[in-house]
């Protein structure tokens, strides 16, 4: 399986929700054998740099398509075009 | 600015929108479950009499037969108030969103804009590790400082979970009042904090970040996506305070049980000493996220003779004023501006307190 993405980030200050979301993109990228780069930022500048307001966000090649909440794994899928 | 219909900002929303509205009408599962809710819901009170006085044997009256059928009644109420609650609440949050916020408070005016971001702070979705970006986003529109501030403190004083506990042991008009209180405290706090110029106290670089206009799919969910977040949340919600309730209602059968009535009446009480509210607050201030189990415990010691108002003012302390946000809000904010936040919200917190024991 393969995908156009190849940078994903994971956006959050660090709290239990946002190694929540990281652990299930991991889940997901690792299950489907991707090669792309997983990345866990904390840094506001980049947050505001891509208008993130509520973490944990994730963001495709410095794109936001979730902010906010949880994702479930088989959203993640459907988002990086697997399912 | 970008509007909610903007593809290039809503191209993830829109794709799993679409993918999930191709599957199956909502609808008749979320009626199904209310009607299981409903059912369970009116078994608990017999079903807790039946297990405290047929299964185990106690005695009606008794302090123990007391205790033990006040827990097994209260688990499970609170336990499906918060699960049906939660449930609603998130659904009718699914429409408001801290994007949404920004984009009304944006060029507003303080007092009116202190108004409507207490107001949006209650509804909007929010988790404290959002405080700091969010700060940031609302800053950088042009938002004034003490509007962003109300908005800061409605969210966590108004907290949904505390406010079901206080609907399920204390019954609606106690439940109005904590939201009245805990909007009126974050208009007030807001205007305070902004009247006294507190610019300076931010660090500098959040006045030269430039925020992206960001991700936005509040407006375009589906029903069923809507409802699938609400069961995400009330799972997460229930994993989260499951244990707090069941100790918070276990120390609160213990003192429902074997406490005399109206033994705190002279500590807690309405004519109990003036320092018993600011005591009870700063006890609370270290206490963040035990507000499940604090509910239980504070209902027991409202019956045994403490003011309401010492124990509202308890409650919000324990909610509204947390640790974690506050280190978090460090990034921004420098330390004598936390040290204001933190002191002012306190006082206004305490001044509730006074305000409902002299009322009620």
């Amino acid at each position: 399986m393969t995908t156009s993405v190849d940078v994903i980030e994971v956006l959050g200050p660090g709290c239990a929700r946002c190694f929540e979301t990281l652990r299930v993109v991991r889940h997901v990228v690792d299950e489907a054998h991707l090669p792309c780069l997983v990345q866990k930022d904390e840094s506001l500048e980049r947050m505001a740099e891509l208008g993130v307001m509520r973490t944990p966000a994730v963001a495709f090649d410095g794109k936001v398509v979730l902010s906010g909440r949880i994702p479930r794994a088989q959203e993640v899928r459907q988002l990086l075009g697997l399912a | 600015m970008t509007s909610l219909a903007d593809p290039s900002t809503t191209t993830g929303g829109a794709g799993t929108g679409a993918a999930a509205r191709g599957a199956h009408n909502p609808w008749p599962g979320v009626a199904l479950a209310g009607l299981l809710w409903t059912a369970a819901y009116s078994v608990v009170e017999p079903l807790s009499r039946w297990i405290s006085h047929g299964l185990f044997g106690l005695p009606r009256g008794s302090h123990v037969g007391e205790a033990v059928a006040f827990f097994f009644y209260d688990v499970p109420k609170i336990l499906l108030l918060l699960s049906g609650m939660i449930f609603i609440i998130t659904v009718v949050r699914s429409f408001f969103s801290a994007e949404r916020a920004r984009r009304v408070l944006s060029g507003k005016r303080v007092g009116l804009g202190n108004v409507l971001a207490a107001t949006l702070g209650i509804v909007t979705p929010f988790c404290s590790c959002s405080a700091v970006p969010l700060f940031i986003g609302f800053v950088e529109s042009g938002i004034p400082l003490g509007v962003t501030f109300s908005f800061l403190i409605a969210a966590p004083v108004i907290n949904e979970v505390a406010l079901v506990l206080l609907f399920g042991m204390f019954g609606w008009r106690v439940a109005g009042l904590y939201v009245a209180s805990g909007l009126a405290i974050a208009i007030v706090t807001g205007l305070v904090l902004g009247k006294l110029h507190l610019e300076r106290y931010v660090e500098e670089f959040v006045w030269r970040t430039s925020f992206r206009d960001g991700h936005d799919e509040t407006g375009e969910l589906s029903w069923q996506e809507r409802f699938s977040q609400a069961r995400q949340a009330v799972g997460e919600i229930l994993v989260k305070v499951w244990a707090y309730v069941l100790v918070g209602i276990g120390v609160g059968a213990a003192i429902h049980g074997y406490v005399p009535a109206d033994a705190l009446a002279g500590y807690m009480g309405k004519d109990g000493p003036w320092w018993s509210v600011p005591l009870v607050v700063l006890a609370a201030l270290p206490l963040y996220s035990n507000a499940a189990g604090m509910a239980p415990v504070l209902q027991a010691l409202v019956e045994k003779g403490a003011a309401l108002g010492t124990a509202l003012a308890f409650m919000m302390a324990v909610v509204g004023v947390s640790l974690p946000e506050t280190i978090l809000l460090r990034r921004v904010l420098k330390p004598q501006l936390i040290a204001i936040f933190v002191g002012v919200v306190t006082v206004a917190i305490v001044l509730t307190g006074y305000l409902f024991n002299a009322l009620l």
